[in-house]
């Protein structure tokens, strides 16, 4: 076997259940036989309990797009919080690596910079609950 | 967590697969069924463990060798889907069990990640049930959480290993594992989900 390129693409967890989707693969593991092979039956079904099932293909690439604008994240933190959706701010930085050492800069302007920053912080973690609503906060739309 | 690899591979289809292959038109899906028996479910070190086969992008040759038993050999190019989280990347998981050295997390499809004890949050210690425990204070007031089986967790890989095959193995060691992925939990955000 000759490996042509070690990383030919990274996919988001998105990807990776959309594709396992159109092969044939279902939440029963009794329906998956014939199409699927177990193992990937499993990993399917650990995507669907994750936020991937709740996305498209638009709201990815719009969260992509958006998220642009953000100079401090690099795009393999962007990767991970369309994995993650984080919903609460330590979820957040939990994502970014370094989060406290790229927000504290140079001693006389921390204070700024750290509101700045957190600023931009405050806004990301927004636009992901825009982008990526969750379940729960959609059933109470509904009900209302 | 996941990405796409490329690699090219000597495949040989046995003459029982081709026939009905050949017959269909349906080579293609043959090789698929071939490539996938060969990587599904594999290790390849360095690259992670292989989920499925994306698709293929060419395939040539169909020449028998002498002494081959008649199987046909291509020569095939695919693009693999595998799974090798980056240093860095935070994921959700279930904690499978715990002993004396910390816990063992499992993603459904993948079981060998170990949060070992000094990549806990601090400071925890383990029960008496075997449960690990993490004593939080604050303004004096301490607040015990535990870390019980088959609740959900959110942690950072720290480090991703490919262990060598041992060469030989007594009976009672624990089976070999092809990737080792060490997490650890101790940050904002990390740990139980529902503690954040």
């Amino acid at each position: 076997m000759k490996i042509e390129k070690a990383n030919a693409g990274n996919l988001t967890n998105f990807e990776v259940f959309d594709f396992l989707r159109s092969r044939g693969a279902t939440s029963d593991p009794m329906g998956c036989i014939g199409s699927v092979s177990p193992s990937e039956c499993k990993v399917f079904e650990y995507l669907s309990g994750s936020p991937a099932c709740m996305q498209t293909r638009e709201s990815v690439n719009e969260f992509f797009r958006k998220a642009d604008k953000f100079e401090f994240i690099t795009s393999f933190e962007k990767l991970n919080i369309v994995n993650s959706t984080p919903t609460v701010m330590p979820a957040l930085y939990a994502t970014i690596k370094d989060c406290d050492k790229r927000i504290a800069k140079e001693e006389e302007q921390i204070a700024k910079e750290n509101q700045l920053e957190e600023d931009q912080l405050q806004e990301l973690l927004e636009l992901v609950k825009e982008i990526f609503p969750q379940p729960a906060e959609e059933q109470e739309e509904l009900s209302q | 967590m996941f990405y796409l690899s490329q690699v090219e591979q000597n495949l040989k289809m046995p003459p029982h697969l081709l026939k009905p292959s050949l017959l269909d038109g349906e080579l293609e899906k043959g090789i698929r069924g071939e490539l996938e028996k060969r990587f599904l479910d594999k290790v390849i070190t360095n690259l992670g463990l292989c989920i499925s086969v994306y698709d293929i992008q060419s395939f040539e040759g169909g020449f028998i060798f002498p002494g081959d038993d008649g199987c046909a050999t291509y020569k095939v190019r695919c693009r693999l889907v595998m799974f090798q989280p980056f240093v860095g990347e935070v994921i959700v998981g279930k904690i499978e069990s715990c002993d004396e050295f910390g816990l063992q997390v499992s993603l459904g499809f993948f079981s060998d990640i170990r949060i070992p004890e000094r990549f806990m949050v601090q400071p925890c210690h383990r029960g008496e049930d075997g449960i690990w425990v993490w004593q939080f204070k604050v303004d004096n007031e301490e607040f015990q959480y535990s870390l019980d089986i088959d609740e959900e967790i959110r942690f950072r890989v720290a480090s991703v290993k490919y262990p060598p095959t041992p060469v030989e193995q007594s009976e009672n060691s624990e089976p070999f594992s092809p990737m080792e992925i060490t997490g650890y939990i101790n940050g904002d955000g990390l740990g139980l989900v529902s503690w954040w």
